[in-house]
């Protein structure tokens, strides 16, 4: 862990919580929508699919309404505002001396294992995001904090899912 | 309502999808600041040791809240237009349902959807296979969709804010949000606290490596618990100044007598019309469809409340100078009826002069109007007008509708 030497510190939670939301605020102030993830990922995966087999997508009304008027499924504000966030990510880690290939995990499990627990949990995730129309950033984050009743009820929601799961999850972290 | 630039969405698509970059960008750059490319120390929220993620995203929540109910404080942006546009109804079922599930995939994954991006952009394997999932369980959704699909149309409340849920306004209710959350922070600190040294003691090290040192910093914290009790006494303060000059009724809009009368007929589902005169009056004549509520009991109808979407017209004796402050808070549009009642029944209730066969096409117009109201008011039946005057050199040719044009 020597390396670690020369990473800078993770900012102060507090600001950058305040940096998080004035992101926010500019993002509803300049374009009236909030940040999102998984909308950009539901359609970066039609885009996959209509690549392959486009005869697939058009026979799903669900996939079909994504690329209705001749539309590419990618050709949306949200598909480019996660474009920025993979950029952004990578950018800030490079200059923080974080840019490091590897897996990140607790010490009691293997890096094989990490790896099927990430994706699990995100296939999971990604079923859940559709059904609640968002996730923790265009859910809970944006809908919160436009006081949306329904955005607080699924952020607590996600808070009471993890801490249920969480015992039983242990060796994957500590 | 200035903000936001709705050339962005469409006359200048192009320009708005760069500004998407940048501002994701920036969304990417404050999250692996924060730690979020992480997923230990994003694990770490729900074992209590390191409640980062409870702290940035309810810094965030706080901090964007109390921003956009201070500019629509100021009149620039139109709080509920803008929310409509950028949230989703409250599906109430799904959403709790879609909450847990996707809590226990945090947990497992280690990362939320936006998170696992900024991991893999990091370098981290997890991360990308995190994200992965995320694209396969959204095709899974999409496939098995004719399962879910009744389920996922479920109790659907429409648009419900917190502010109406608890009748307060949103500055109140932004600023209430803002003094919870100073009060979770500190109790945050001291849940982390006590949990670390807990960890420590039970011979546990390798955590902290794990998670990685954040810049502690008491000024920090501070600062931030400063800056949002003053913006919520801003906001508060706002409310008792009444600084807002109506946002949403930059004037008091009249509405013309044969404009009413054309709406009653035509559209009367896009009306509400409240007659404030006193109920007796009201009651033993009124406009069609229109409501006896006298001007004092106006604040008992919650009109601010009224998501119909309808147009509310006042109707009063004879002219209301101003809004009432009851209806100061309605929705939609506000109008208040030119000369009121009184000018309904000489518009309306009274028989029109028919009108000669020399007289212009717009009196002829208006003719029609009031003899179909007047008919249909009082049931009695008023003579055709005049036919059109025979098309002689360069007479004017009656208006006619889009398509022959």
């Amino acid at each position: 862990m020597n390396e670690s030497h020369s990473e800078k510190p993770f900012w102060n939670p507090y600001l950058a919580g305040m940096a998080l939301g004035l992101v926010l605020l500019s993002s509803f102030l300049i374009m009236g929508r909030g940040l999102g993830a998984s909308g950009a990922a539901n359609r970066i995966g039609v885009a996959v699919v209509d690549a392959i087999a486009p005869a697939h997508v058009s026979a799903n009304p669900v996939m079909a309404s994504l690329k209705e008027d001749g539309m590419h499924p990618l050709d949306d504000w949200l598909v480019f505002e996660v474009l920025g966030v993979f950029l952004g990510g990578a950018v800030a880690a490079l200059t923080a001396g974080r840019m490091k290939l590897g897996v990140l995990k607790g010490p009691r499990i293997s890096s094989e294992f990490r790896l099927a627990f990430a994706l699990t949990g995100g296939i999971l995730m990604g079923i859940a995001a559709r059904l609640a129309r968002g996730c923790t950033s265009g859910q809970a984050l944006s809908g919160g904090a436009l006081l949306s009743f329904g955005s607080w009820v699924f952020m607590f929601s996600v808070f009471t899912g993890g801490y249920a799961l969480a015992r039983l999850m242990k060796r994957e972290w500590l | 309502m200035i903000f936001p630039f709705d050339s962005l969405s469409a006359h200048h698509r192009e320009f708005g999808l760069i500004v998407a970059v940048i501002i994701g960008f920036a969304f990417g750059f404050v999250l692996e600041r924060a730690g979020f490319g992480r997923a230990p120390k994003l694990a770490a929220q729900f074992y209590l040791y390191d409640m980062t993620v409870f702290k940035v995203m309810f810094g965030a929540i706080v901090t964007a809240s109390l921003g956009i109910v201070l500019f629509s404080q100021l009149g620039l942006v139109d709080l509920r237009t803008l929310s409509n546009w950028a949230t989703s109804e409250t599906f109430l079922w799904p959403m709790i349902a879609g909450g847990f599930l996707l809590g226990i995939g945090f947990i497992i994954a280690g990362y939320c959807p936006g998170t696992s991006a900024v991991a893999a952009a990091s370098g981290n394997l997890d991360g990308l296979f995190a994200f992965i999932g995320v694209i396969i369980g959204s095709f899974i959704y999409s496939e098995a969709f004719p399962l879910f699909s009744k389920f996922h149309e479920a109790s659907n409340l429409g648009h419900v804010y917190l502010y109406d849920l608890l009748h307060l306004p949103a500055p109140a209710v932004a600023a209430a949000v803002a003094l919870m959350a100073i009060l979770c922070f500190r109790g945050a600190d001291k849940i982390e606290e006590y949990f670390s040294e807990r960890l420590k003691r039970s011979g546990n090290t390798e955590f902290e490596e794990n998670i990685l040192p954040e810049r502690h910093s008491r000024p920090a914290r501070q600062s931030t618990f400063a800056t949002f009790g003053g913006l919520a006494l801003i906001a508060c303060l706002t409310l008792l100044l009444n600084v807002r000059p109506d946002a949403s009724h930059p004037s008091v809009l009249t509405l013309a007598q044969a404009e009413l009368g054309k709406r009653v007929l035509k559209e009367p589902w896009r009306l509400r019309i409240i007659d404030l005169r006193e109920r007796e009056a009201c009651f033993a004549a009124r406009i069609p469809g229109s409501e006896c509520i006298p001007l004092a009991e106006l604040s008992t109808l919650a009109l601010g409340e009224d998501m119909s979407g309808r147009d509310l017209v006042l109707v009063a004796g004879i002219d209301l100078h101003e809004i009432p402050a009851a209806a100061a808070n309605y929705p939609g549009r506000v109008f208040i009826l030119e000369k009121g009642f009184e000018g309904w029944k000489s518009f309306a209730l009274s028989a029109p002069k028919h009108p000669g066969p020399s007289s212009s096409p717009d009196e002829i117009e208006s003719y029609r109007l009031r003899a179909a109201l007047y008919s249909s008011l009082t049931g009695a039946k008023q003579a055709p007008p005049p036919p059109p005057p025979a098309a002689g050199g360069g007479s004017p040719k009656k208006k006619s509708g889009g398509c022959s044009g």
